[in-house]
């Protein structure tokens, strides 16, 4: 599996490394230091990613079983 | 035949009386689950309710049409200028941008030791009365010193500084706009000593808020004078205001639900998740305003130019569709964290982990502290409408 972060659509809300603390992580100014970026997900971290999507109130995260297209 | 405005039915709720408390959540309730889409005639220019979450959600990301240039849809056009909300779109992202880095988690971890300590001492001096008034006596002082703490400011001077801006709270909300004047005078001439201060002794932009307002560029030109004392101003009235309120409806819920507080006391890791879901029942800044810049259609709604729309927090935060029996307050929902209680987009509350900081120090210490409270017998609360907040709570312990 698959996550991806919107760069454009993150707000910088916080709730996704809060609830993912293994998978995610903060920059300075309180964003998702991993925005813009798309990677496999370690098998074993698929309910903390399942919980970052849930967690985000601008809908920027997305876990997909594709693989990335650029790879 | 129901009334109807372009199609929405009309709905004539006023949002702005005061009422005995948790009246506006009913009537958030009842315009919610009557239509989904209602035009609210209580106010001149009218506005349009969203009202699920799902709209309401949706309607923050809507922000390159759905401006602030209203920014609550109970009083448009009116009040304070306020910075950064009042900017849209790039400029407002570059001020957010030199703002963000203090209201981040790490910076907000940094203000954690002195929170605490503070908040001890607050509750060590009121402990032996045996009862206060909550809401004047703690649940606004505490904000007031954090404040001041995060502007490098001495913590001392809290108590004068909250008489002034007491007053221009009140003068805002009487709508006395020369006691207003008055009150904010006090608070831009205390701010300009500190700017003048910190110009002669420049601390640490990375950590120091002033000494980055007082060096920040925008496209290679300083922040203006006016410019750095409306953004404290602003940070001032989004700030403190909200803390208390949302500390008002917190400990009316523990005090009376024994039930909750003893699961605080006996298990404070619990205190995290707790704060999560009080933010989602009892939002206090229970809509959004926005104002609609070129005519759209948003699933189905046909929006005009001028139209002003209302993003419903309170109602979002309570939509049947989204939360399991939203009018109940359970400690582990799963998703409560999913809550608008702090806005959405780009306008997104800047003071959100300090405001959860804030909330959780205060349940922490204060339960270790006084575990048991009631409210004093024979009290009626009632609530401020426009944006939430007990007018005083009186609170008793054994001593």
């Amino acid at each position: 599996m698959f996550i991806e972060i919107d760069a454009t659509k993150c707000m910088g809300h916080g709730r996704c490394y809060a609830v993912a603390p293994d998978l995610l992580t903060d920059d300075d100014e309180g964003f998702v230091a991993e925005r813009g970026q798309r990677w496999e997900v370690p098998a074993d971290l698929l309910d903390q990613a399942q919980e970052a999507v849930d967690a985000c109130p601008e809908g920027a995260i997305a876990v997909s079983s594709a693989a990335p297209v650029d790879a | 035949m129901t009334e109807t405005h372009r199609g929405c039915p009309v709905t004539h709720t006023d949002y702005t009386t005061t009422t005995p408390i948790f009246e506006h959540y009913a009537l958030l309730n009842a315009d919610r689950e009557r239509d989904r889409f209602l035009f609210n005639d209580s106010t001149e220019r009218g506005f349009v309710m969203l009202q699920r979450y799902d709209d309401v959600q949706a309607g923050f990301q809507q922000h390159q049409n759905w401006t602030t240039a209203v920014r609550s849809a109970l009083r448009p056009g009116v009040g304070e200028p306020l910075l950064p909300q009042d900017l849209n779109g790039e400029e407002h992202v570059k001020l957010r941008k030199i703002l963000n880095q203090f209201f981040a988690p790490a910076a907000v971890r940094r203000l954690e030791p002195l929170a605490t300590q503070r908040c001890i001492e607050l509750i060590e001096e009121l402990k032996p009365k045996g009862s206060c008034d909550f809401v004047a006596e703690f649940a606004i002082r505490y904000p007031t010193d954090l404040f001041l703490a995060l502007l490098g400011l001495p913590v001392s001077d809290g108590q004068m500084f909250l008489e002034w801006s007491e007053e221009l709270f009140s003068a805002m909300l009487a709508g006395e706009p020369t006691r207003a004047a008055l009150a904010k005078k006090n608070i831009t001439d205390y701010f300009e000593k500190a700017l003048e201060e910190r110009r002669a002794n420049p601390g640490d932009p990375a950590t120091d808020m002033v000494t980055r307002l007082l060096e920040a560029r925008i496209d290679d030109e300083p922040l203006t004078q006016d410019q750095i004392l409306t953004i404290l101003l602003t940070l001032m009235l989004a700030g403190l205001d909200t803390t208390r309120s949302a500390l008002g409806y917190v400990y009316t819920h523990l005090a009376t639900h024994q039930d909750h507080r003893r699961e605080l006391v006996e298990d404070p890791d619990l205190i995290g998740k707790a704060v999560e879901e009080f933010l989602r029942l009892y939002p206090l800044v229970f809509q959004a305003g926005r104002e609609v810049q070129e005519d759209q259609e948003f699933e189905g709604l046909e929006l005009k130019k001028g139209d002003v729309v209302w993003l419903g927090i309170g109602q979002a935060n309570r939509d049947p569709r989204k939360f399991e029996d939203p009018d109940e307050f359970i400690i582990d929902r799963p998703g409560a964290n999913q809550h608008l209680a702090f806005g959405g987009g780009p306008h997104r509350c800047l003071g959100m982990h300090l405001a959860r900081l804030e909330l959780k120090v205060v349940l922490e210490q204060w339960h270790e502290r006084i575990p048991d409270y009631r409210i004093a017998a024979g009290t009626e609360l009632k609530e401020r409408g426009g944006q939430l907040t007990l007018q005083s709570l009186p609170l008793e312990w054994e001593v």
